[in-house]
């Protein structure tokens, strides 16, 4: 029989499983609020959900839009603005998970959220950093969760907006390693729409840890779908979903499809 | 003295922004803008801007597809879930639709450092973020050919210092921010320039010390005992604060805590229109221009929308509200 749910659904519960009930999670908008709101209704009702922008603790009722929403502000314990969150709290070391998105990634961890192509004459602009390459540089580790495809998984980024293991020196010439110009923390996981990819403790490159076996995924996909050369002689088949999980996914955190586009 | 009635129409804000002024838009992505105002300065037809506000939001986006703004400076503009800032995107993607205008990249945590420093009075701060990433790369400086010649812009991006004081780890020295004018909307503020701001203050109060002028438009103007009995609760001192509007839905189309929601209609028709210069200049000619003022705009949105948006008193937003633009009902 076919699963019940999609790629989508186990990206954000595979998300949600690597956040810890009592952790402080600095979470930035899009799919990885739905991911932490997932977990603080399941596994960590005690994890500490904070907002850049308006929000320390927040326990929202319904989705937040953005990480300004008055929804995250009606169940919160308080309100700081960003100048406590970002510059007191994650600059000092207190912040014990960033939890991110991104246009690009490569095999370090780098994230790109500023453009593709060129920076004076990109084929797409984005937004901008927001508060990403912050929260990548000072928190004490971070999760990336985005849409796995090719030209998304990179050799290299385009614009390094959030840097991860290998990063840029301070002279902006080359590439050192994160220690080197001063970063604690640094990537954790990447969580995609086809497996979990972890960073190997010596060489700091991504490897896959685990795949979406249940839905058909296989290592040779994930394989085909990054750019850059990955090891896959640690890939094991992901839990599928619970039903508790996706209940509470489809039921409670995102059942209008604003960001699971049911 | 602090001067006592500081209350304007909103036709005369126009009159404290200058051409080539440095502008800081309170509030936070599509979250308590300063939209009635904004909408006065593309009425005046304000040129040569340098937005400093971070983050930005669809009134950032605005301004930059009206022509008001040529430089921005911050972290971030965009419309969150609603979609993709097309404006802004097009000065880089098409190199014709660029007129000159010149962008430059910050974080939240830096942008939040920079608007403190203004407030202080104190030229730069340092920082531990920015080392590794290529915001600070000198060859990827959007500002580059400006510094040392544009007096809005701090002759250099950053400095690298060694602490001299404890461990001697290498920090980042940043410039302030010190924008010429800062606008903001609040839920409340009083004839004095007292502003009141619930759900979250932003960087508001900052901008409006470090600005030389700072104007505040209010969905209520109250009396200074309704301030006095809950002072706890006043987010800016009048000091800070030059002039005051009242604007009701001055925020629309984006959200004001405990007043009212994101207009998800407005986000359906501006991305839409956005996307190209010639249905933008439409948009704005039916929307801006052709209600001649804020209150015929509000005329034009429509009682039904703005009741549709309007805030549960005790979630202090819309639970009924639809934010999926590709499943939006029609109002009217």
């Amino acid at each position: 029989m076919a699963p019940n749910y999609s790629r989508l659904e186990m990206m954000v519960v595979a998300a949600s499983r690597l956040l810890c009930d009592g952790e402080k999670v600095l979470v930035g908008t899009g799919i990885p609020l739905v991911a932490a709101i997932l977990a603080k209704k399941t596994h960590a009702r005690g994890m500490v959900m904070v907002m850049e922008a308006v929000a320390f603790d927040s326990d929202p009722e319904s989705l937040p839009f953005c990480v300004a929403d008055p929804r995250a502000v009606y169940r919160t314990t308080w309100t700081p603005t960003s100048a406590e969150v970002m510059c007191h709290f994650l600059q000092s070391g207190k912040i014990d998970v960033g939890f991110l998105g991104g246009a690009q990634v490569d095999r370090f961890g780098n994230l790109n959220s500023t453009c593709i192509g060129a920076y004076g004459l990109p084929e797409k602009r984005f937004e901008g950093s927001g508060g990403a390459s912050d929260i990548a540089s000072l928190a004490k580790r971070t999760i990336i969760i985005m849409n796995h495809e090719k030209r998304r998984f990179v050799e290299r980024v385009d614009y390094i907006t959030s840097p991860g293991w290998k990063c840029r020196a301070l002279d902006w010439k080359s590439d050192v390693m994160r220690a080197d110009v001063g970063l604690d923390g640094g990537p954790h996981a990447v969580v995609s729409t086809l497996g979990v990819m972890k960073f190997d403790p010596s060489s700091k490159e991504m490897f896959v840890e685990t795949y979406y076996d249940d839905l058909g995924v296989s290592i040779d996909d994930i394989r085909h779908m990054t750019e850059f050369e990955i090891d896959l002689s640690r890939a094991r088949p992901m839990k599928p979903p619970t039903r508790e999980e996706l209940a509470v996914l489809r039921e409670k955190v995102d059942p209008e499809g604003i960001y699971m586009r049911y | 003295m602090t001067q006592t009635r500081k209350r304007i129409p909103i036709e005369r804000v126009s009159e404290f922004v200058q051409d080539g002024d440095s502008v800081w838009l309170g509030g936070w992505t599509v979250v308590r803008k300063p939209f009635a105002m904004a909408y006065e300065l593309i009425r005046a037809g304000k040129k040569n801007l340098h937005l400093v506000n971070n983050p930005g939001g669809p009134e950032t986006d605005l301004l930059v597809g009206c022509g008001c703004a040529a430089k921005t400076e911050t972290n971030y503009i965009g419309h969150e879930l609603f979609g993709h800032p097309y404006n802004f995107r097009r000065r880089f993607e098409q190199p014709e639709s660029n007129q000159g205008f010149r962008h430059d990249d910050w974080t939240v945590a830096t942008g939040s450092l920079r608007i403190m420093a203004g407030a202080m009075g104190i030229p730069f701060i340092p920082t531990k973020f920015l080392r590794g990433s290529d915001i600070l790369n000198p060859e990827l400086d959007g500002f580059r050919d400006l510094r040392g010649i544009d007096p809005k812009v701090p002759k250099r991006k950053f400095m690298m210092l060694k602490d001299p004081f404890w461990e001697g780890e290498e920090v980042v020295l940043i410039p302030a921010i010190r924008p010429d004018v800062c606008l903001i909307h609040a839920q409340e503020a009083g004839e004095d320039g007292t502003v009141r701001i619930t759900g979250g203050l932003f960087l508001d109060y900052y901008a409006a010390v470090a600005a030389k002028i700072t104007i505040v438009s209010a969905e209520k103007i109250v009396s200074r005992e309704a301030l006095e009995d809950t002072r706890e609760e006043n987010a800016i001192p009048g000091e800070a604060v030059d002039a005051v509007v009242e604007a009701p839905f001055g925020a629309h189309p984006t959200a004001v805590h405990g007043c009212y929601d994101n207009d998800p209609w407005w986000f359906r028709d501006y991305l839409k229109a956005s996307k190209n210069e010639g249905t933008m200049q439409k948009w704005v000619d039916e929307w801006i221009v052709g209600p001649g003022s804020f209150k015929g705009y509000l005329e034009k949105v429509g009682a039904r929308r703005l009741g549709k948006i309007t805030a549960d008193p005790e979630l202090s937003y819309s639970a009924t509200i639809k934010r999926r633009l590709d499943k939006l009902e029609e109002v009217n």
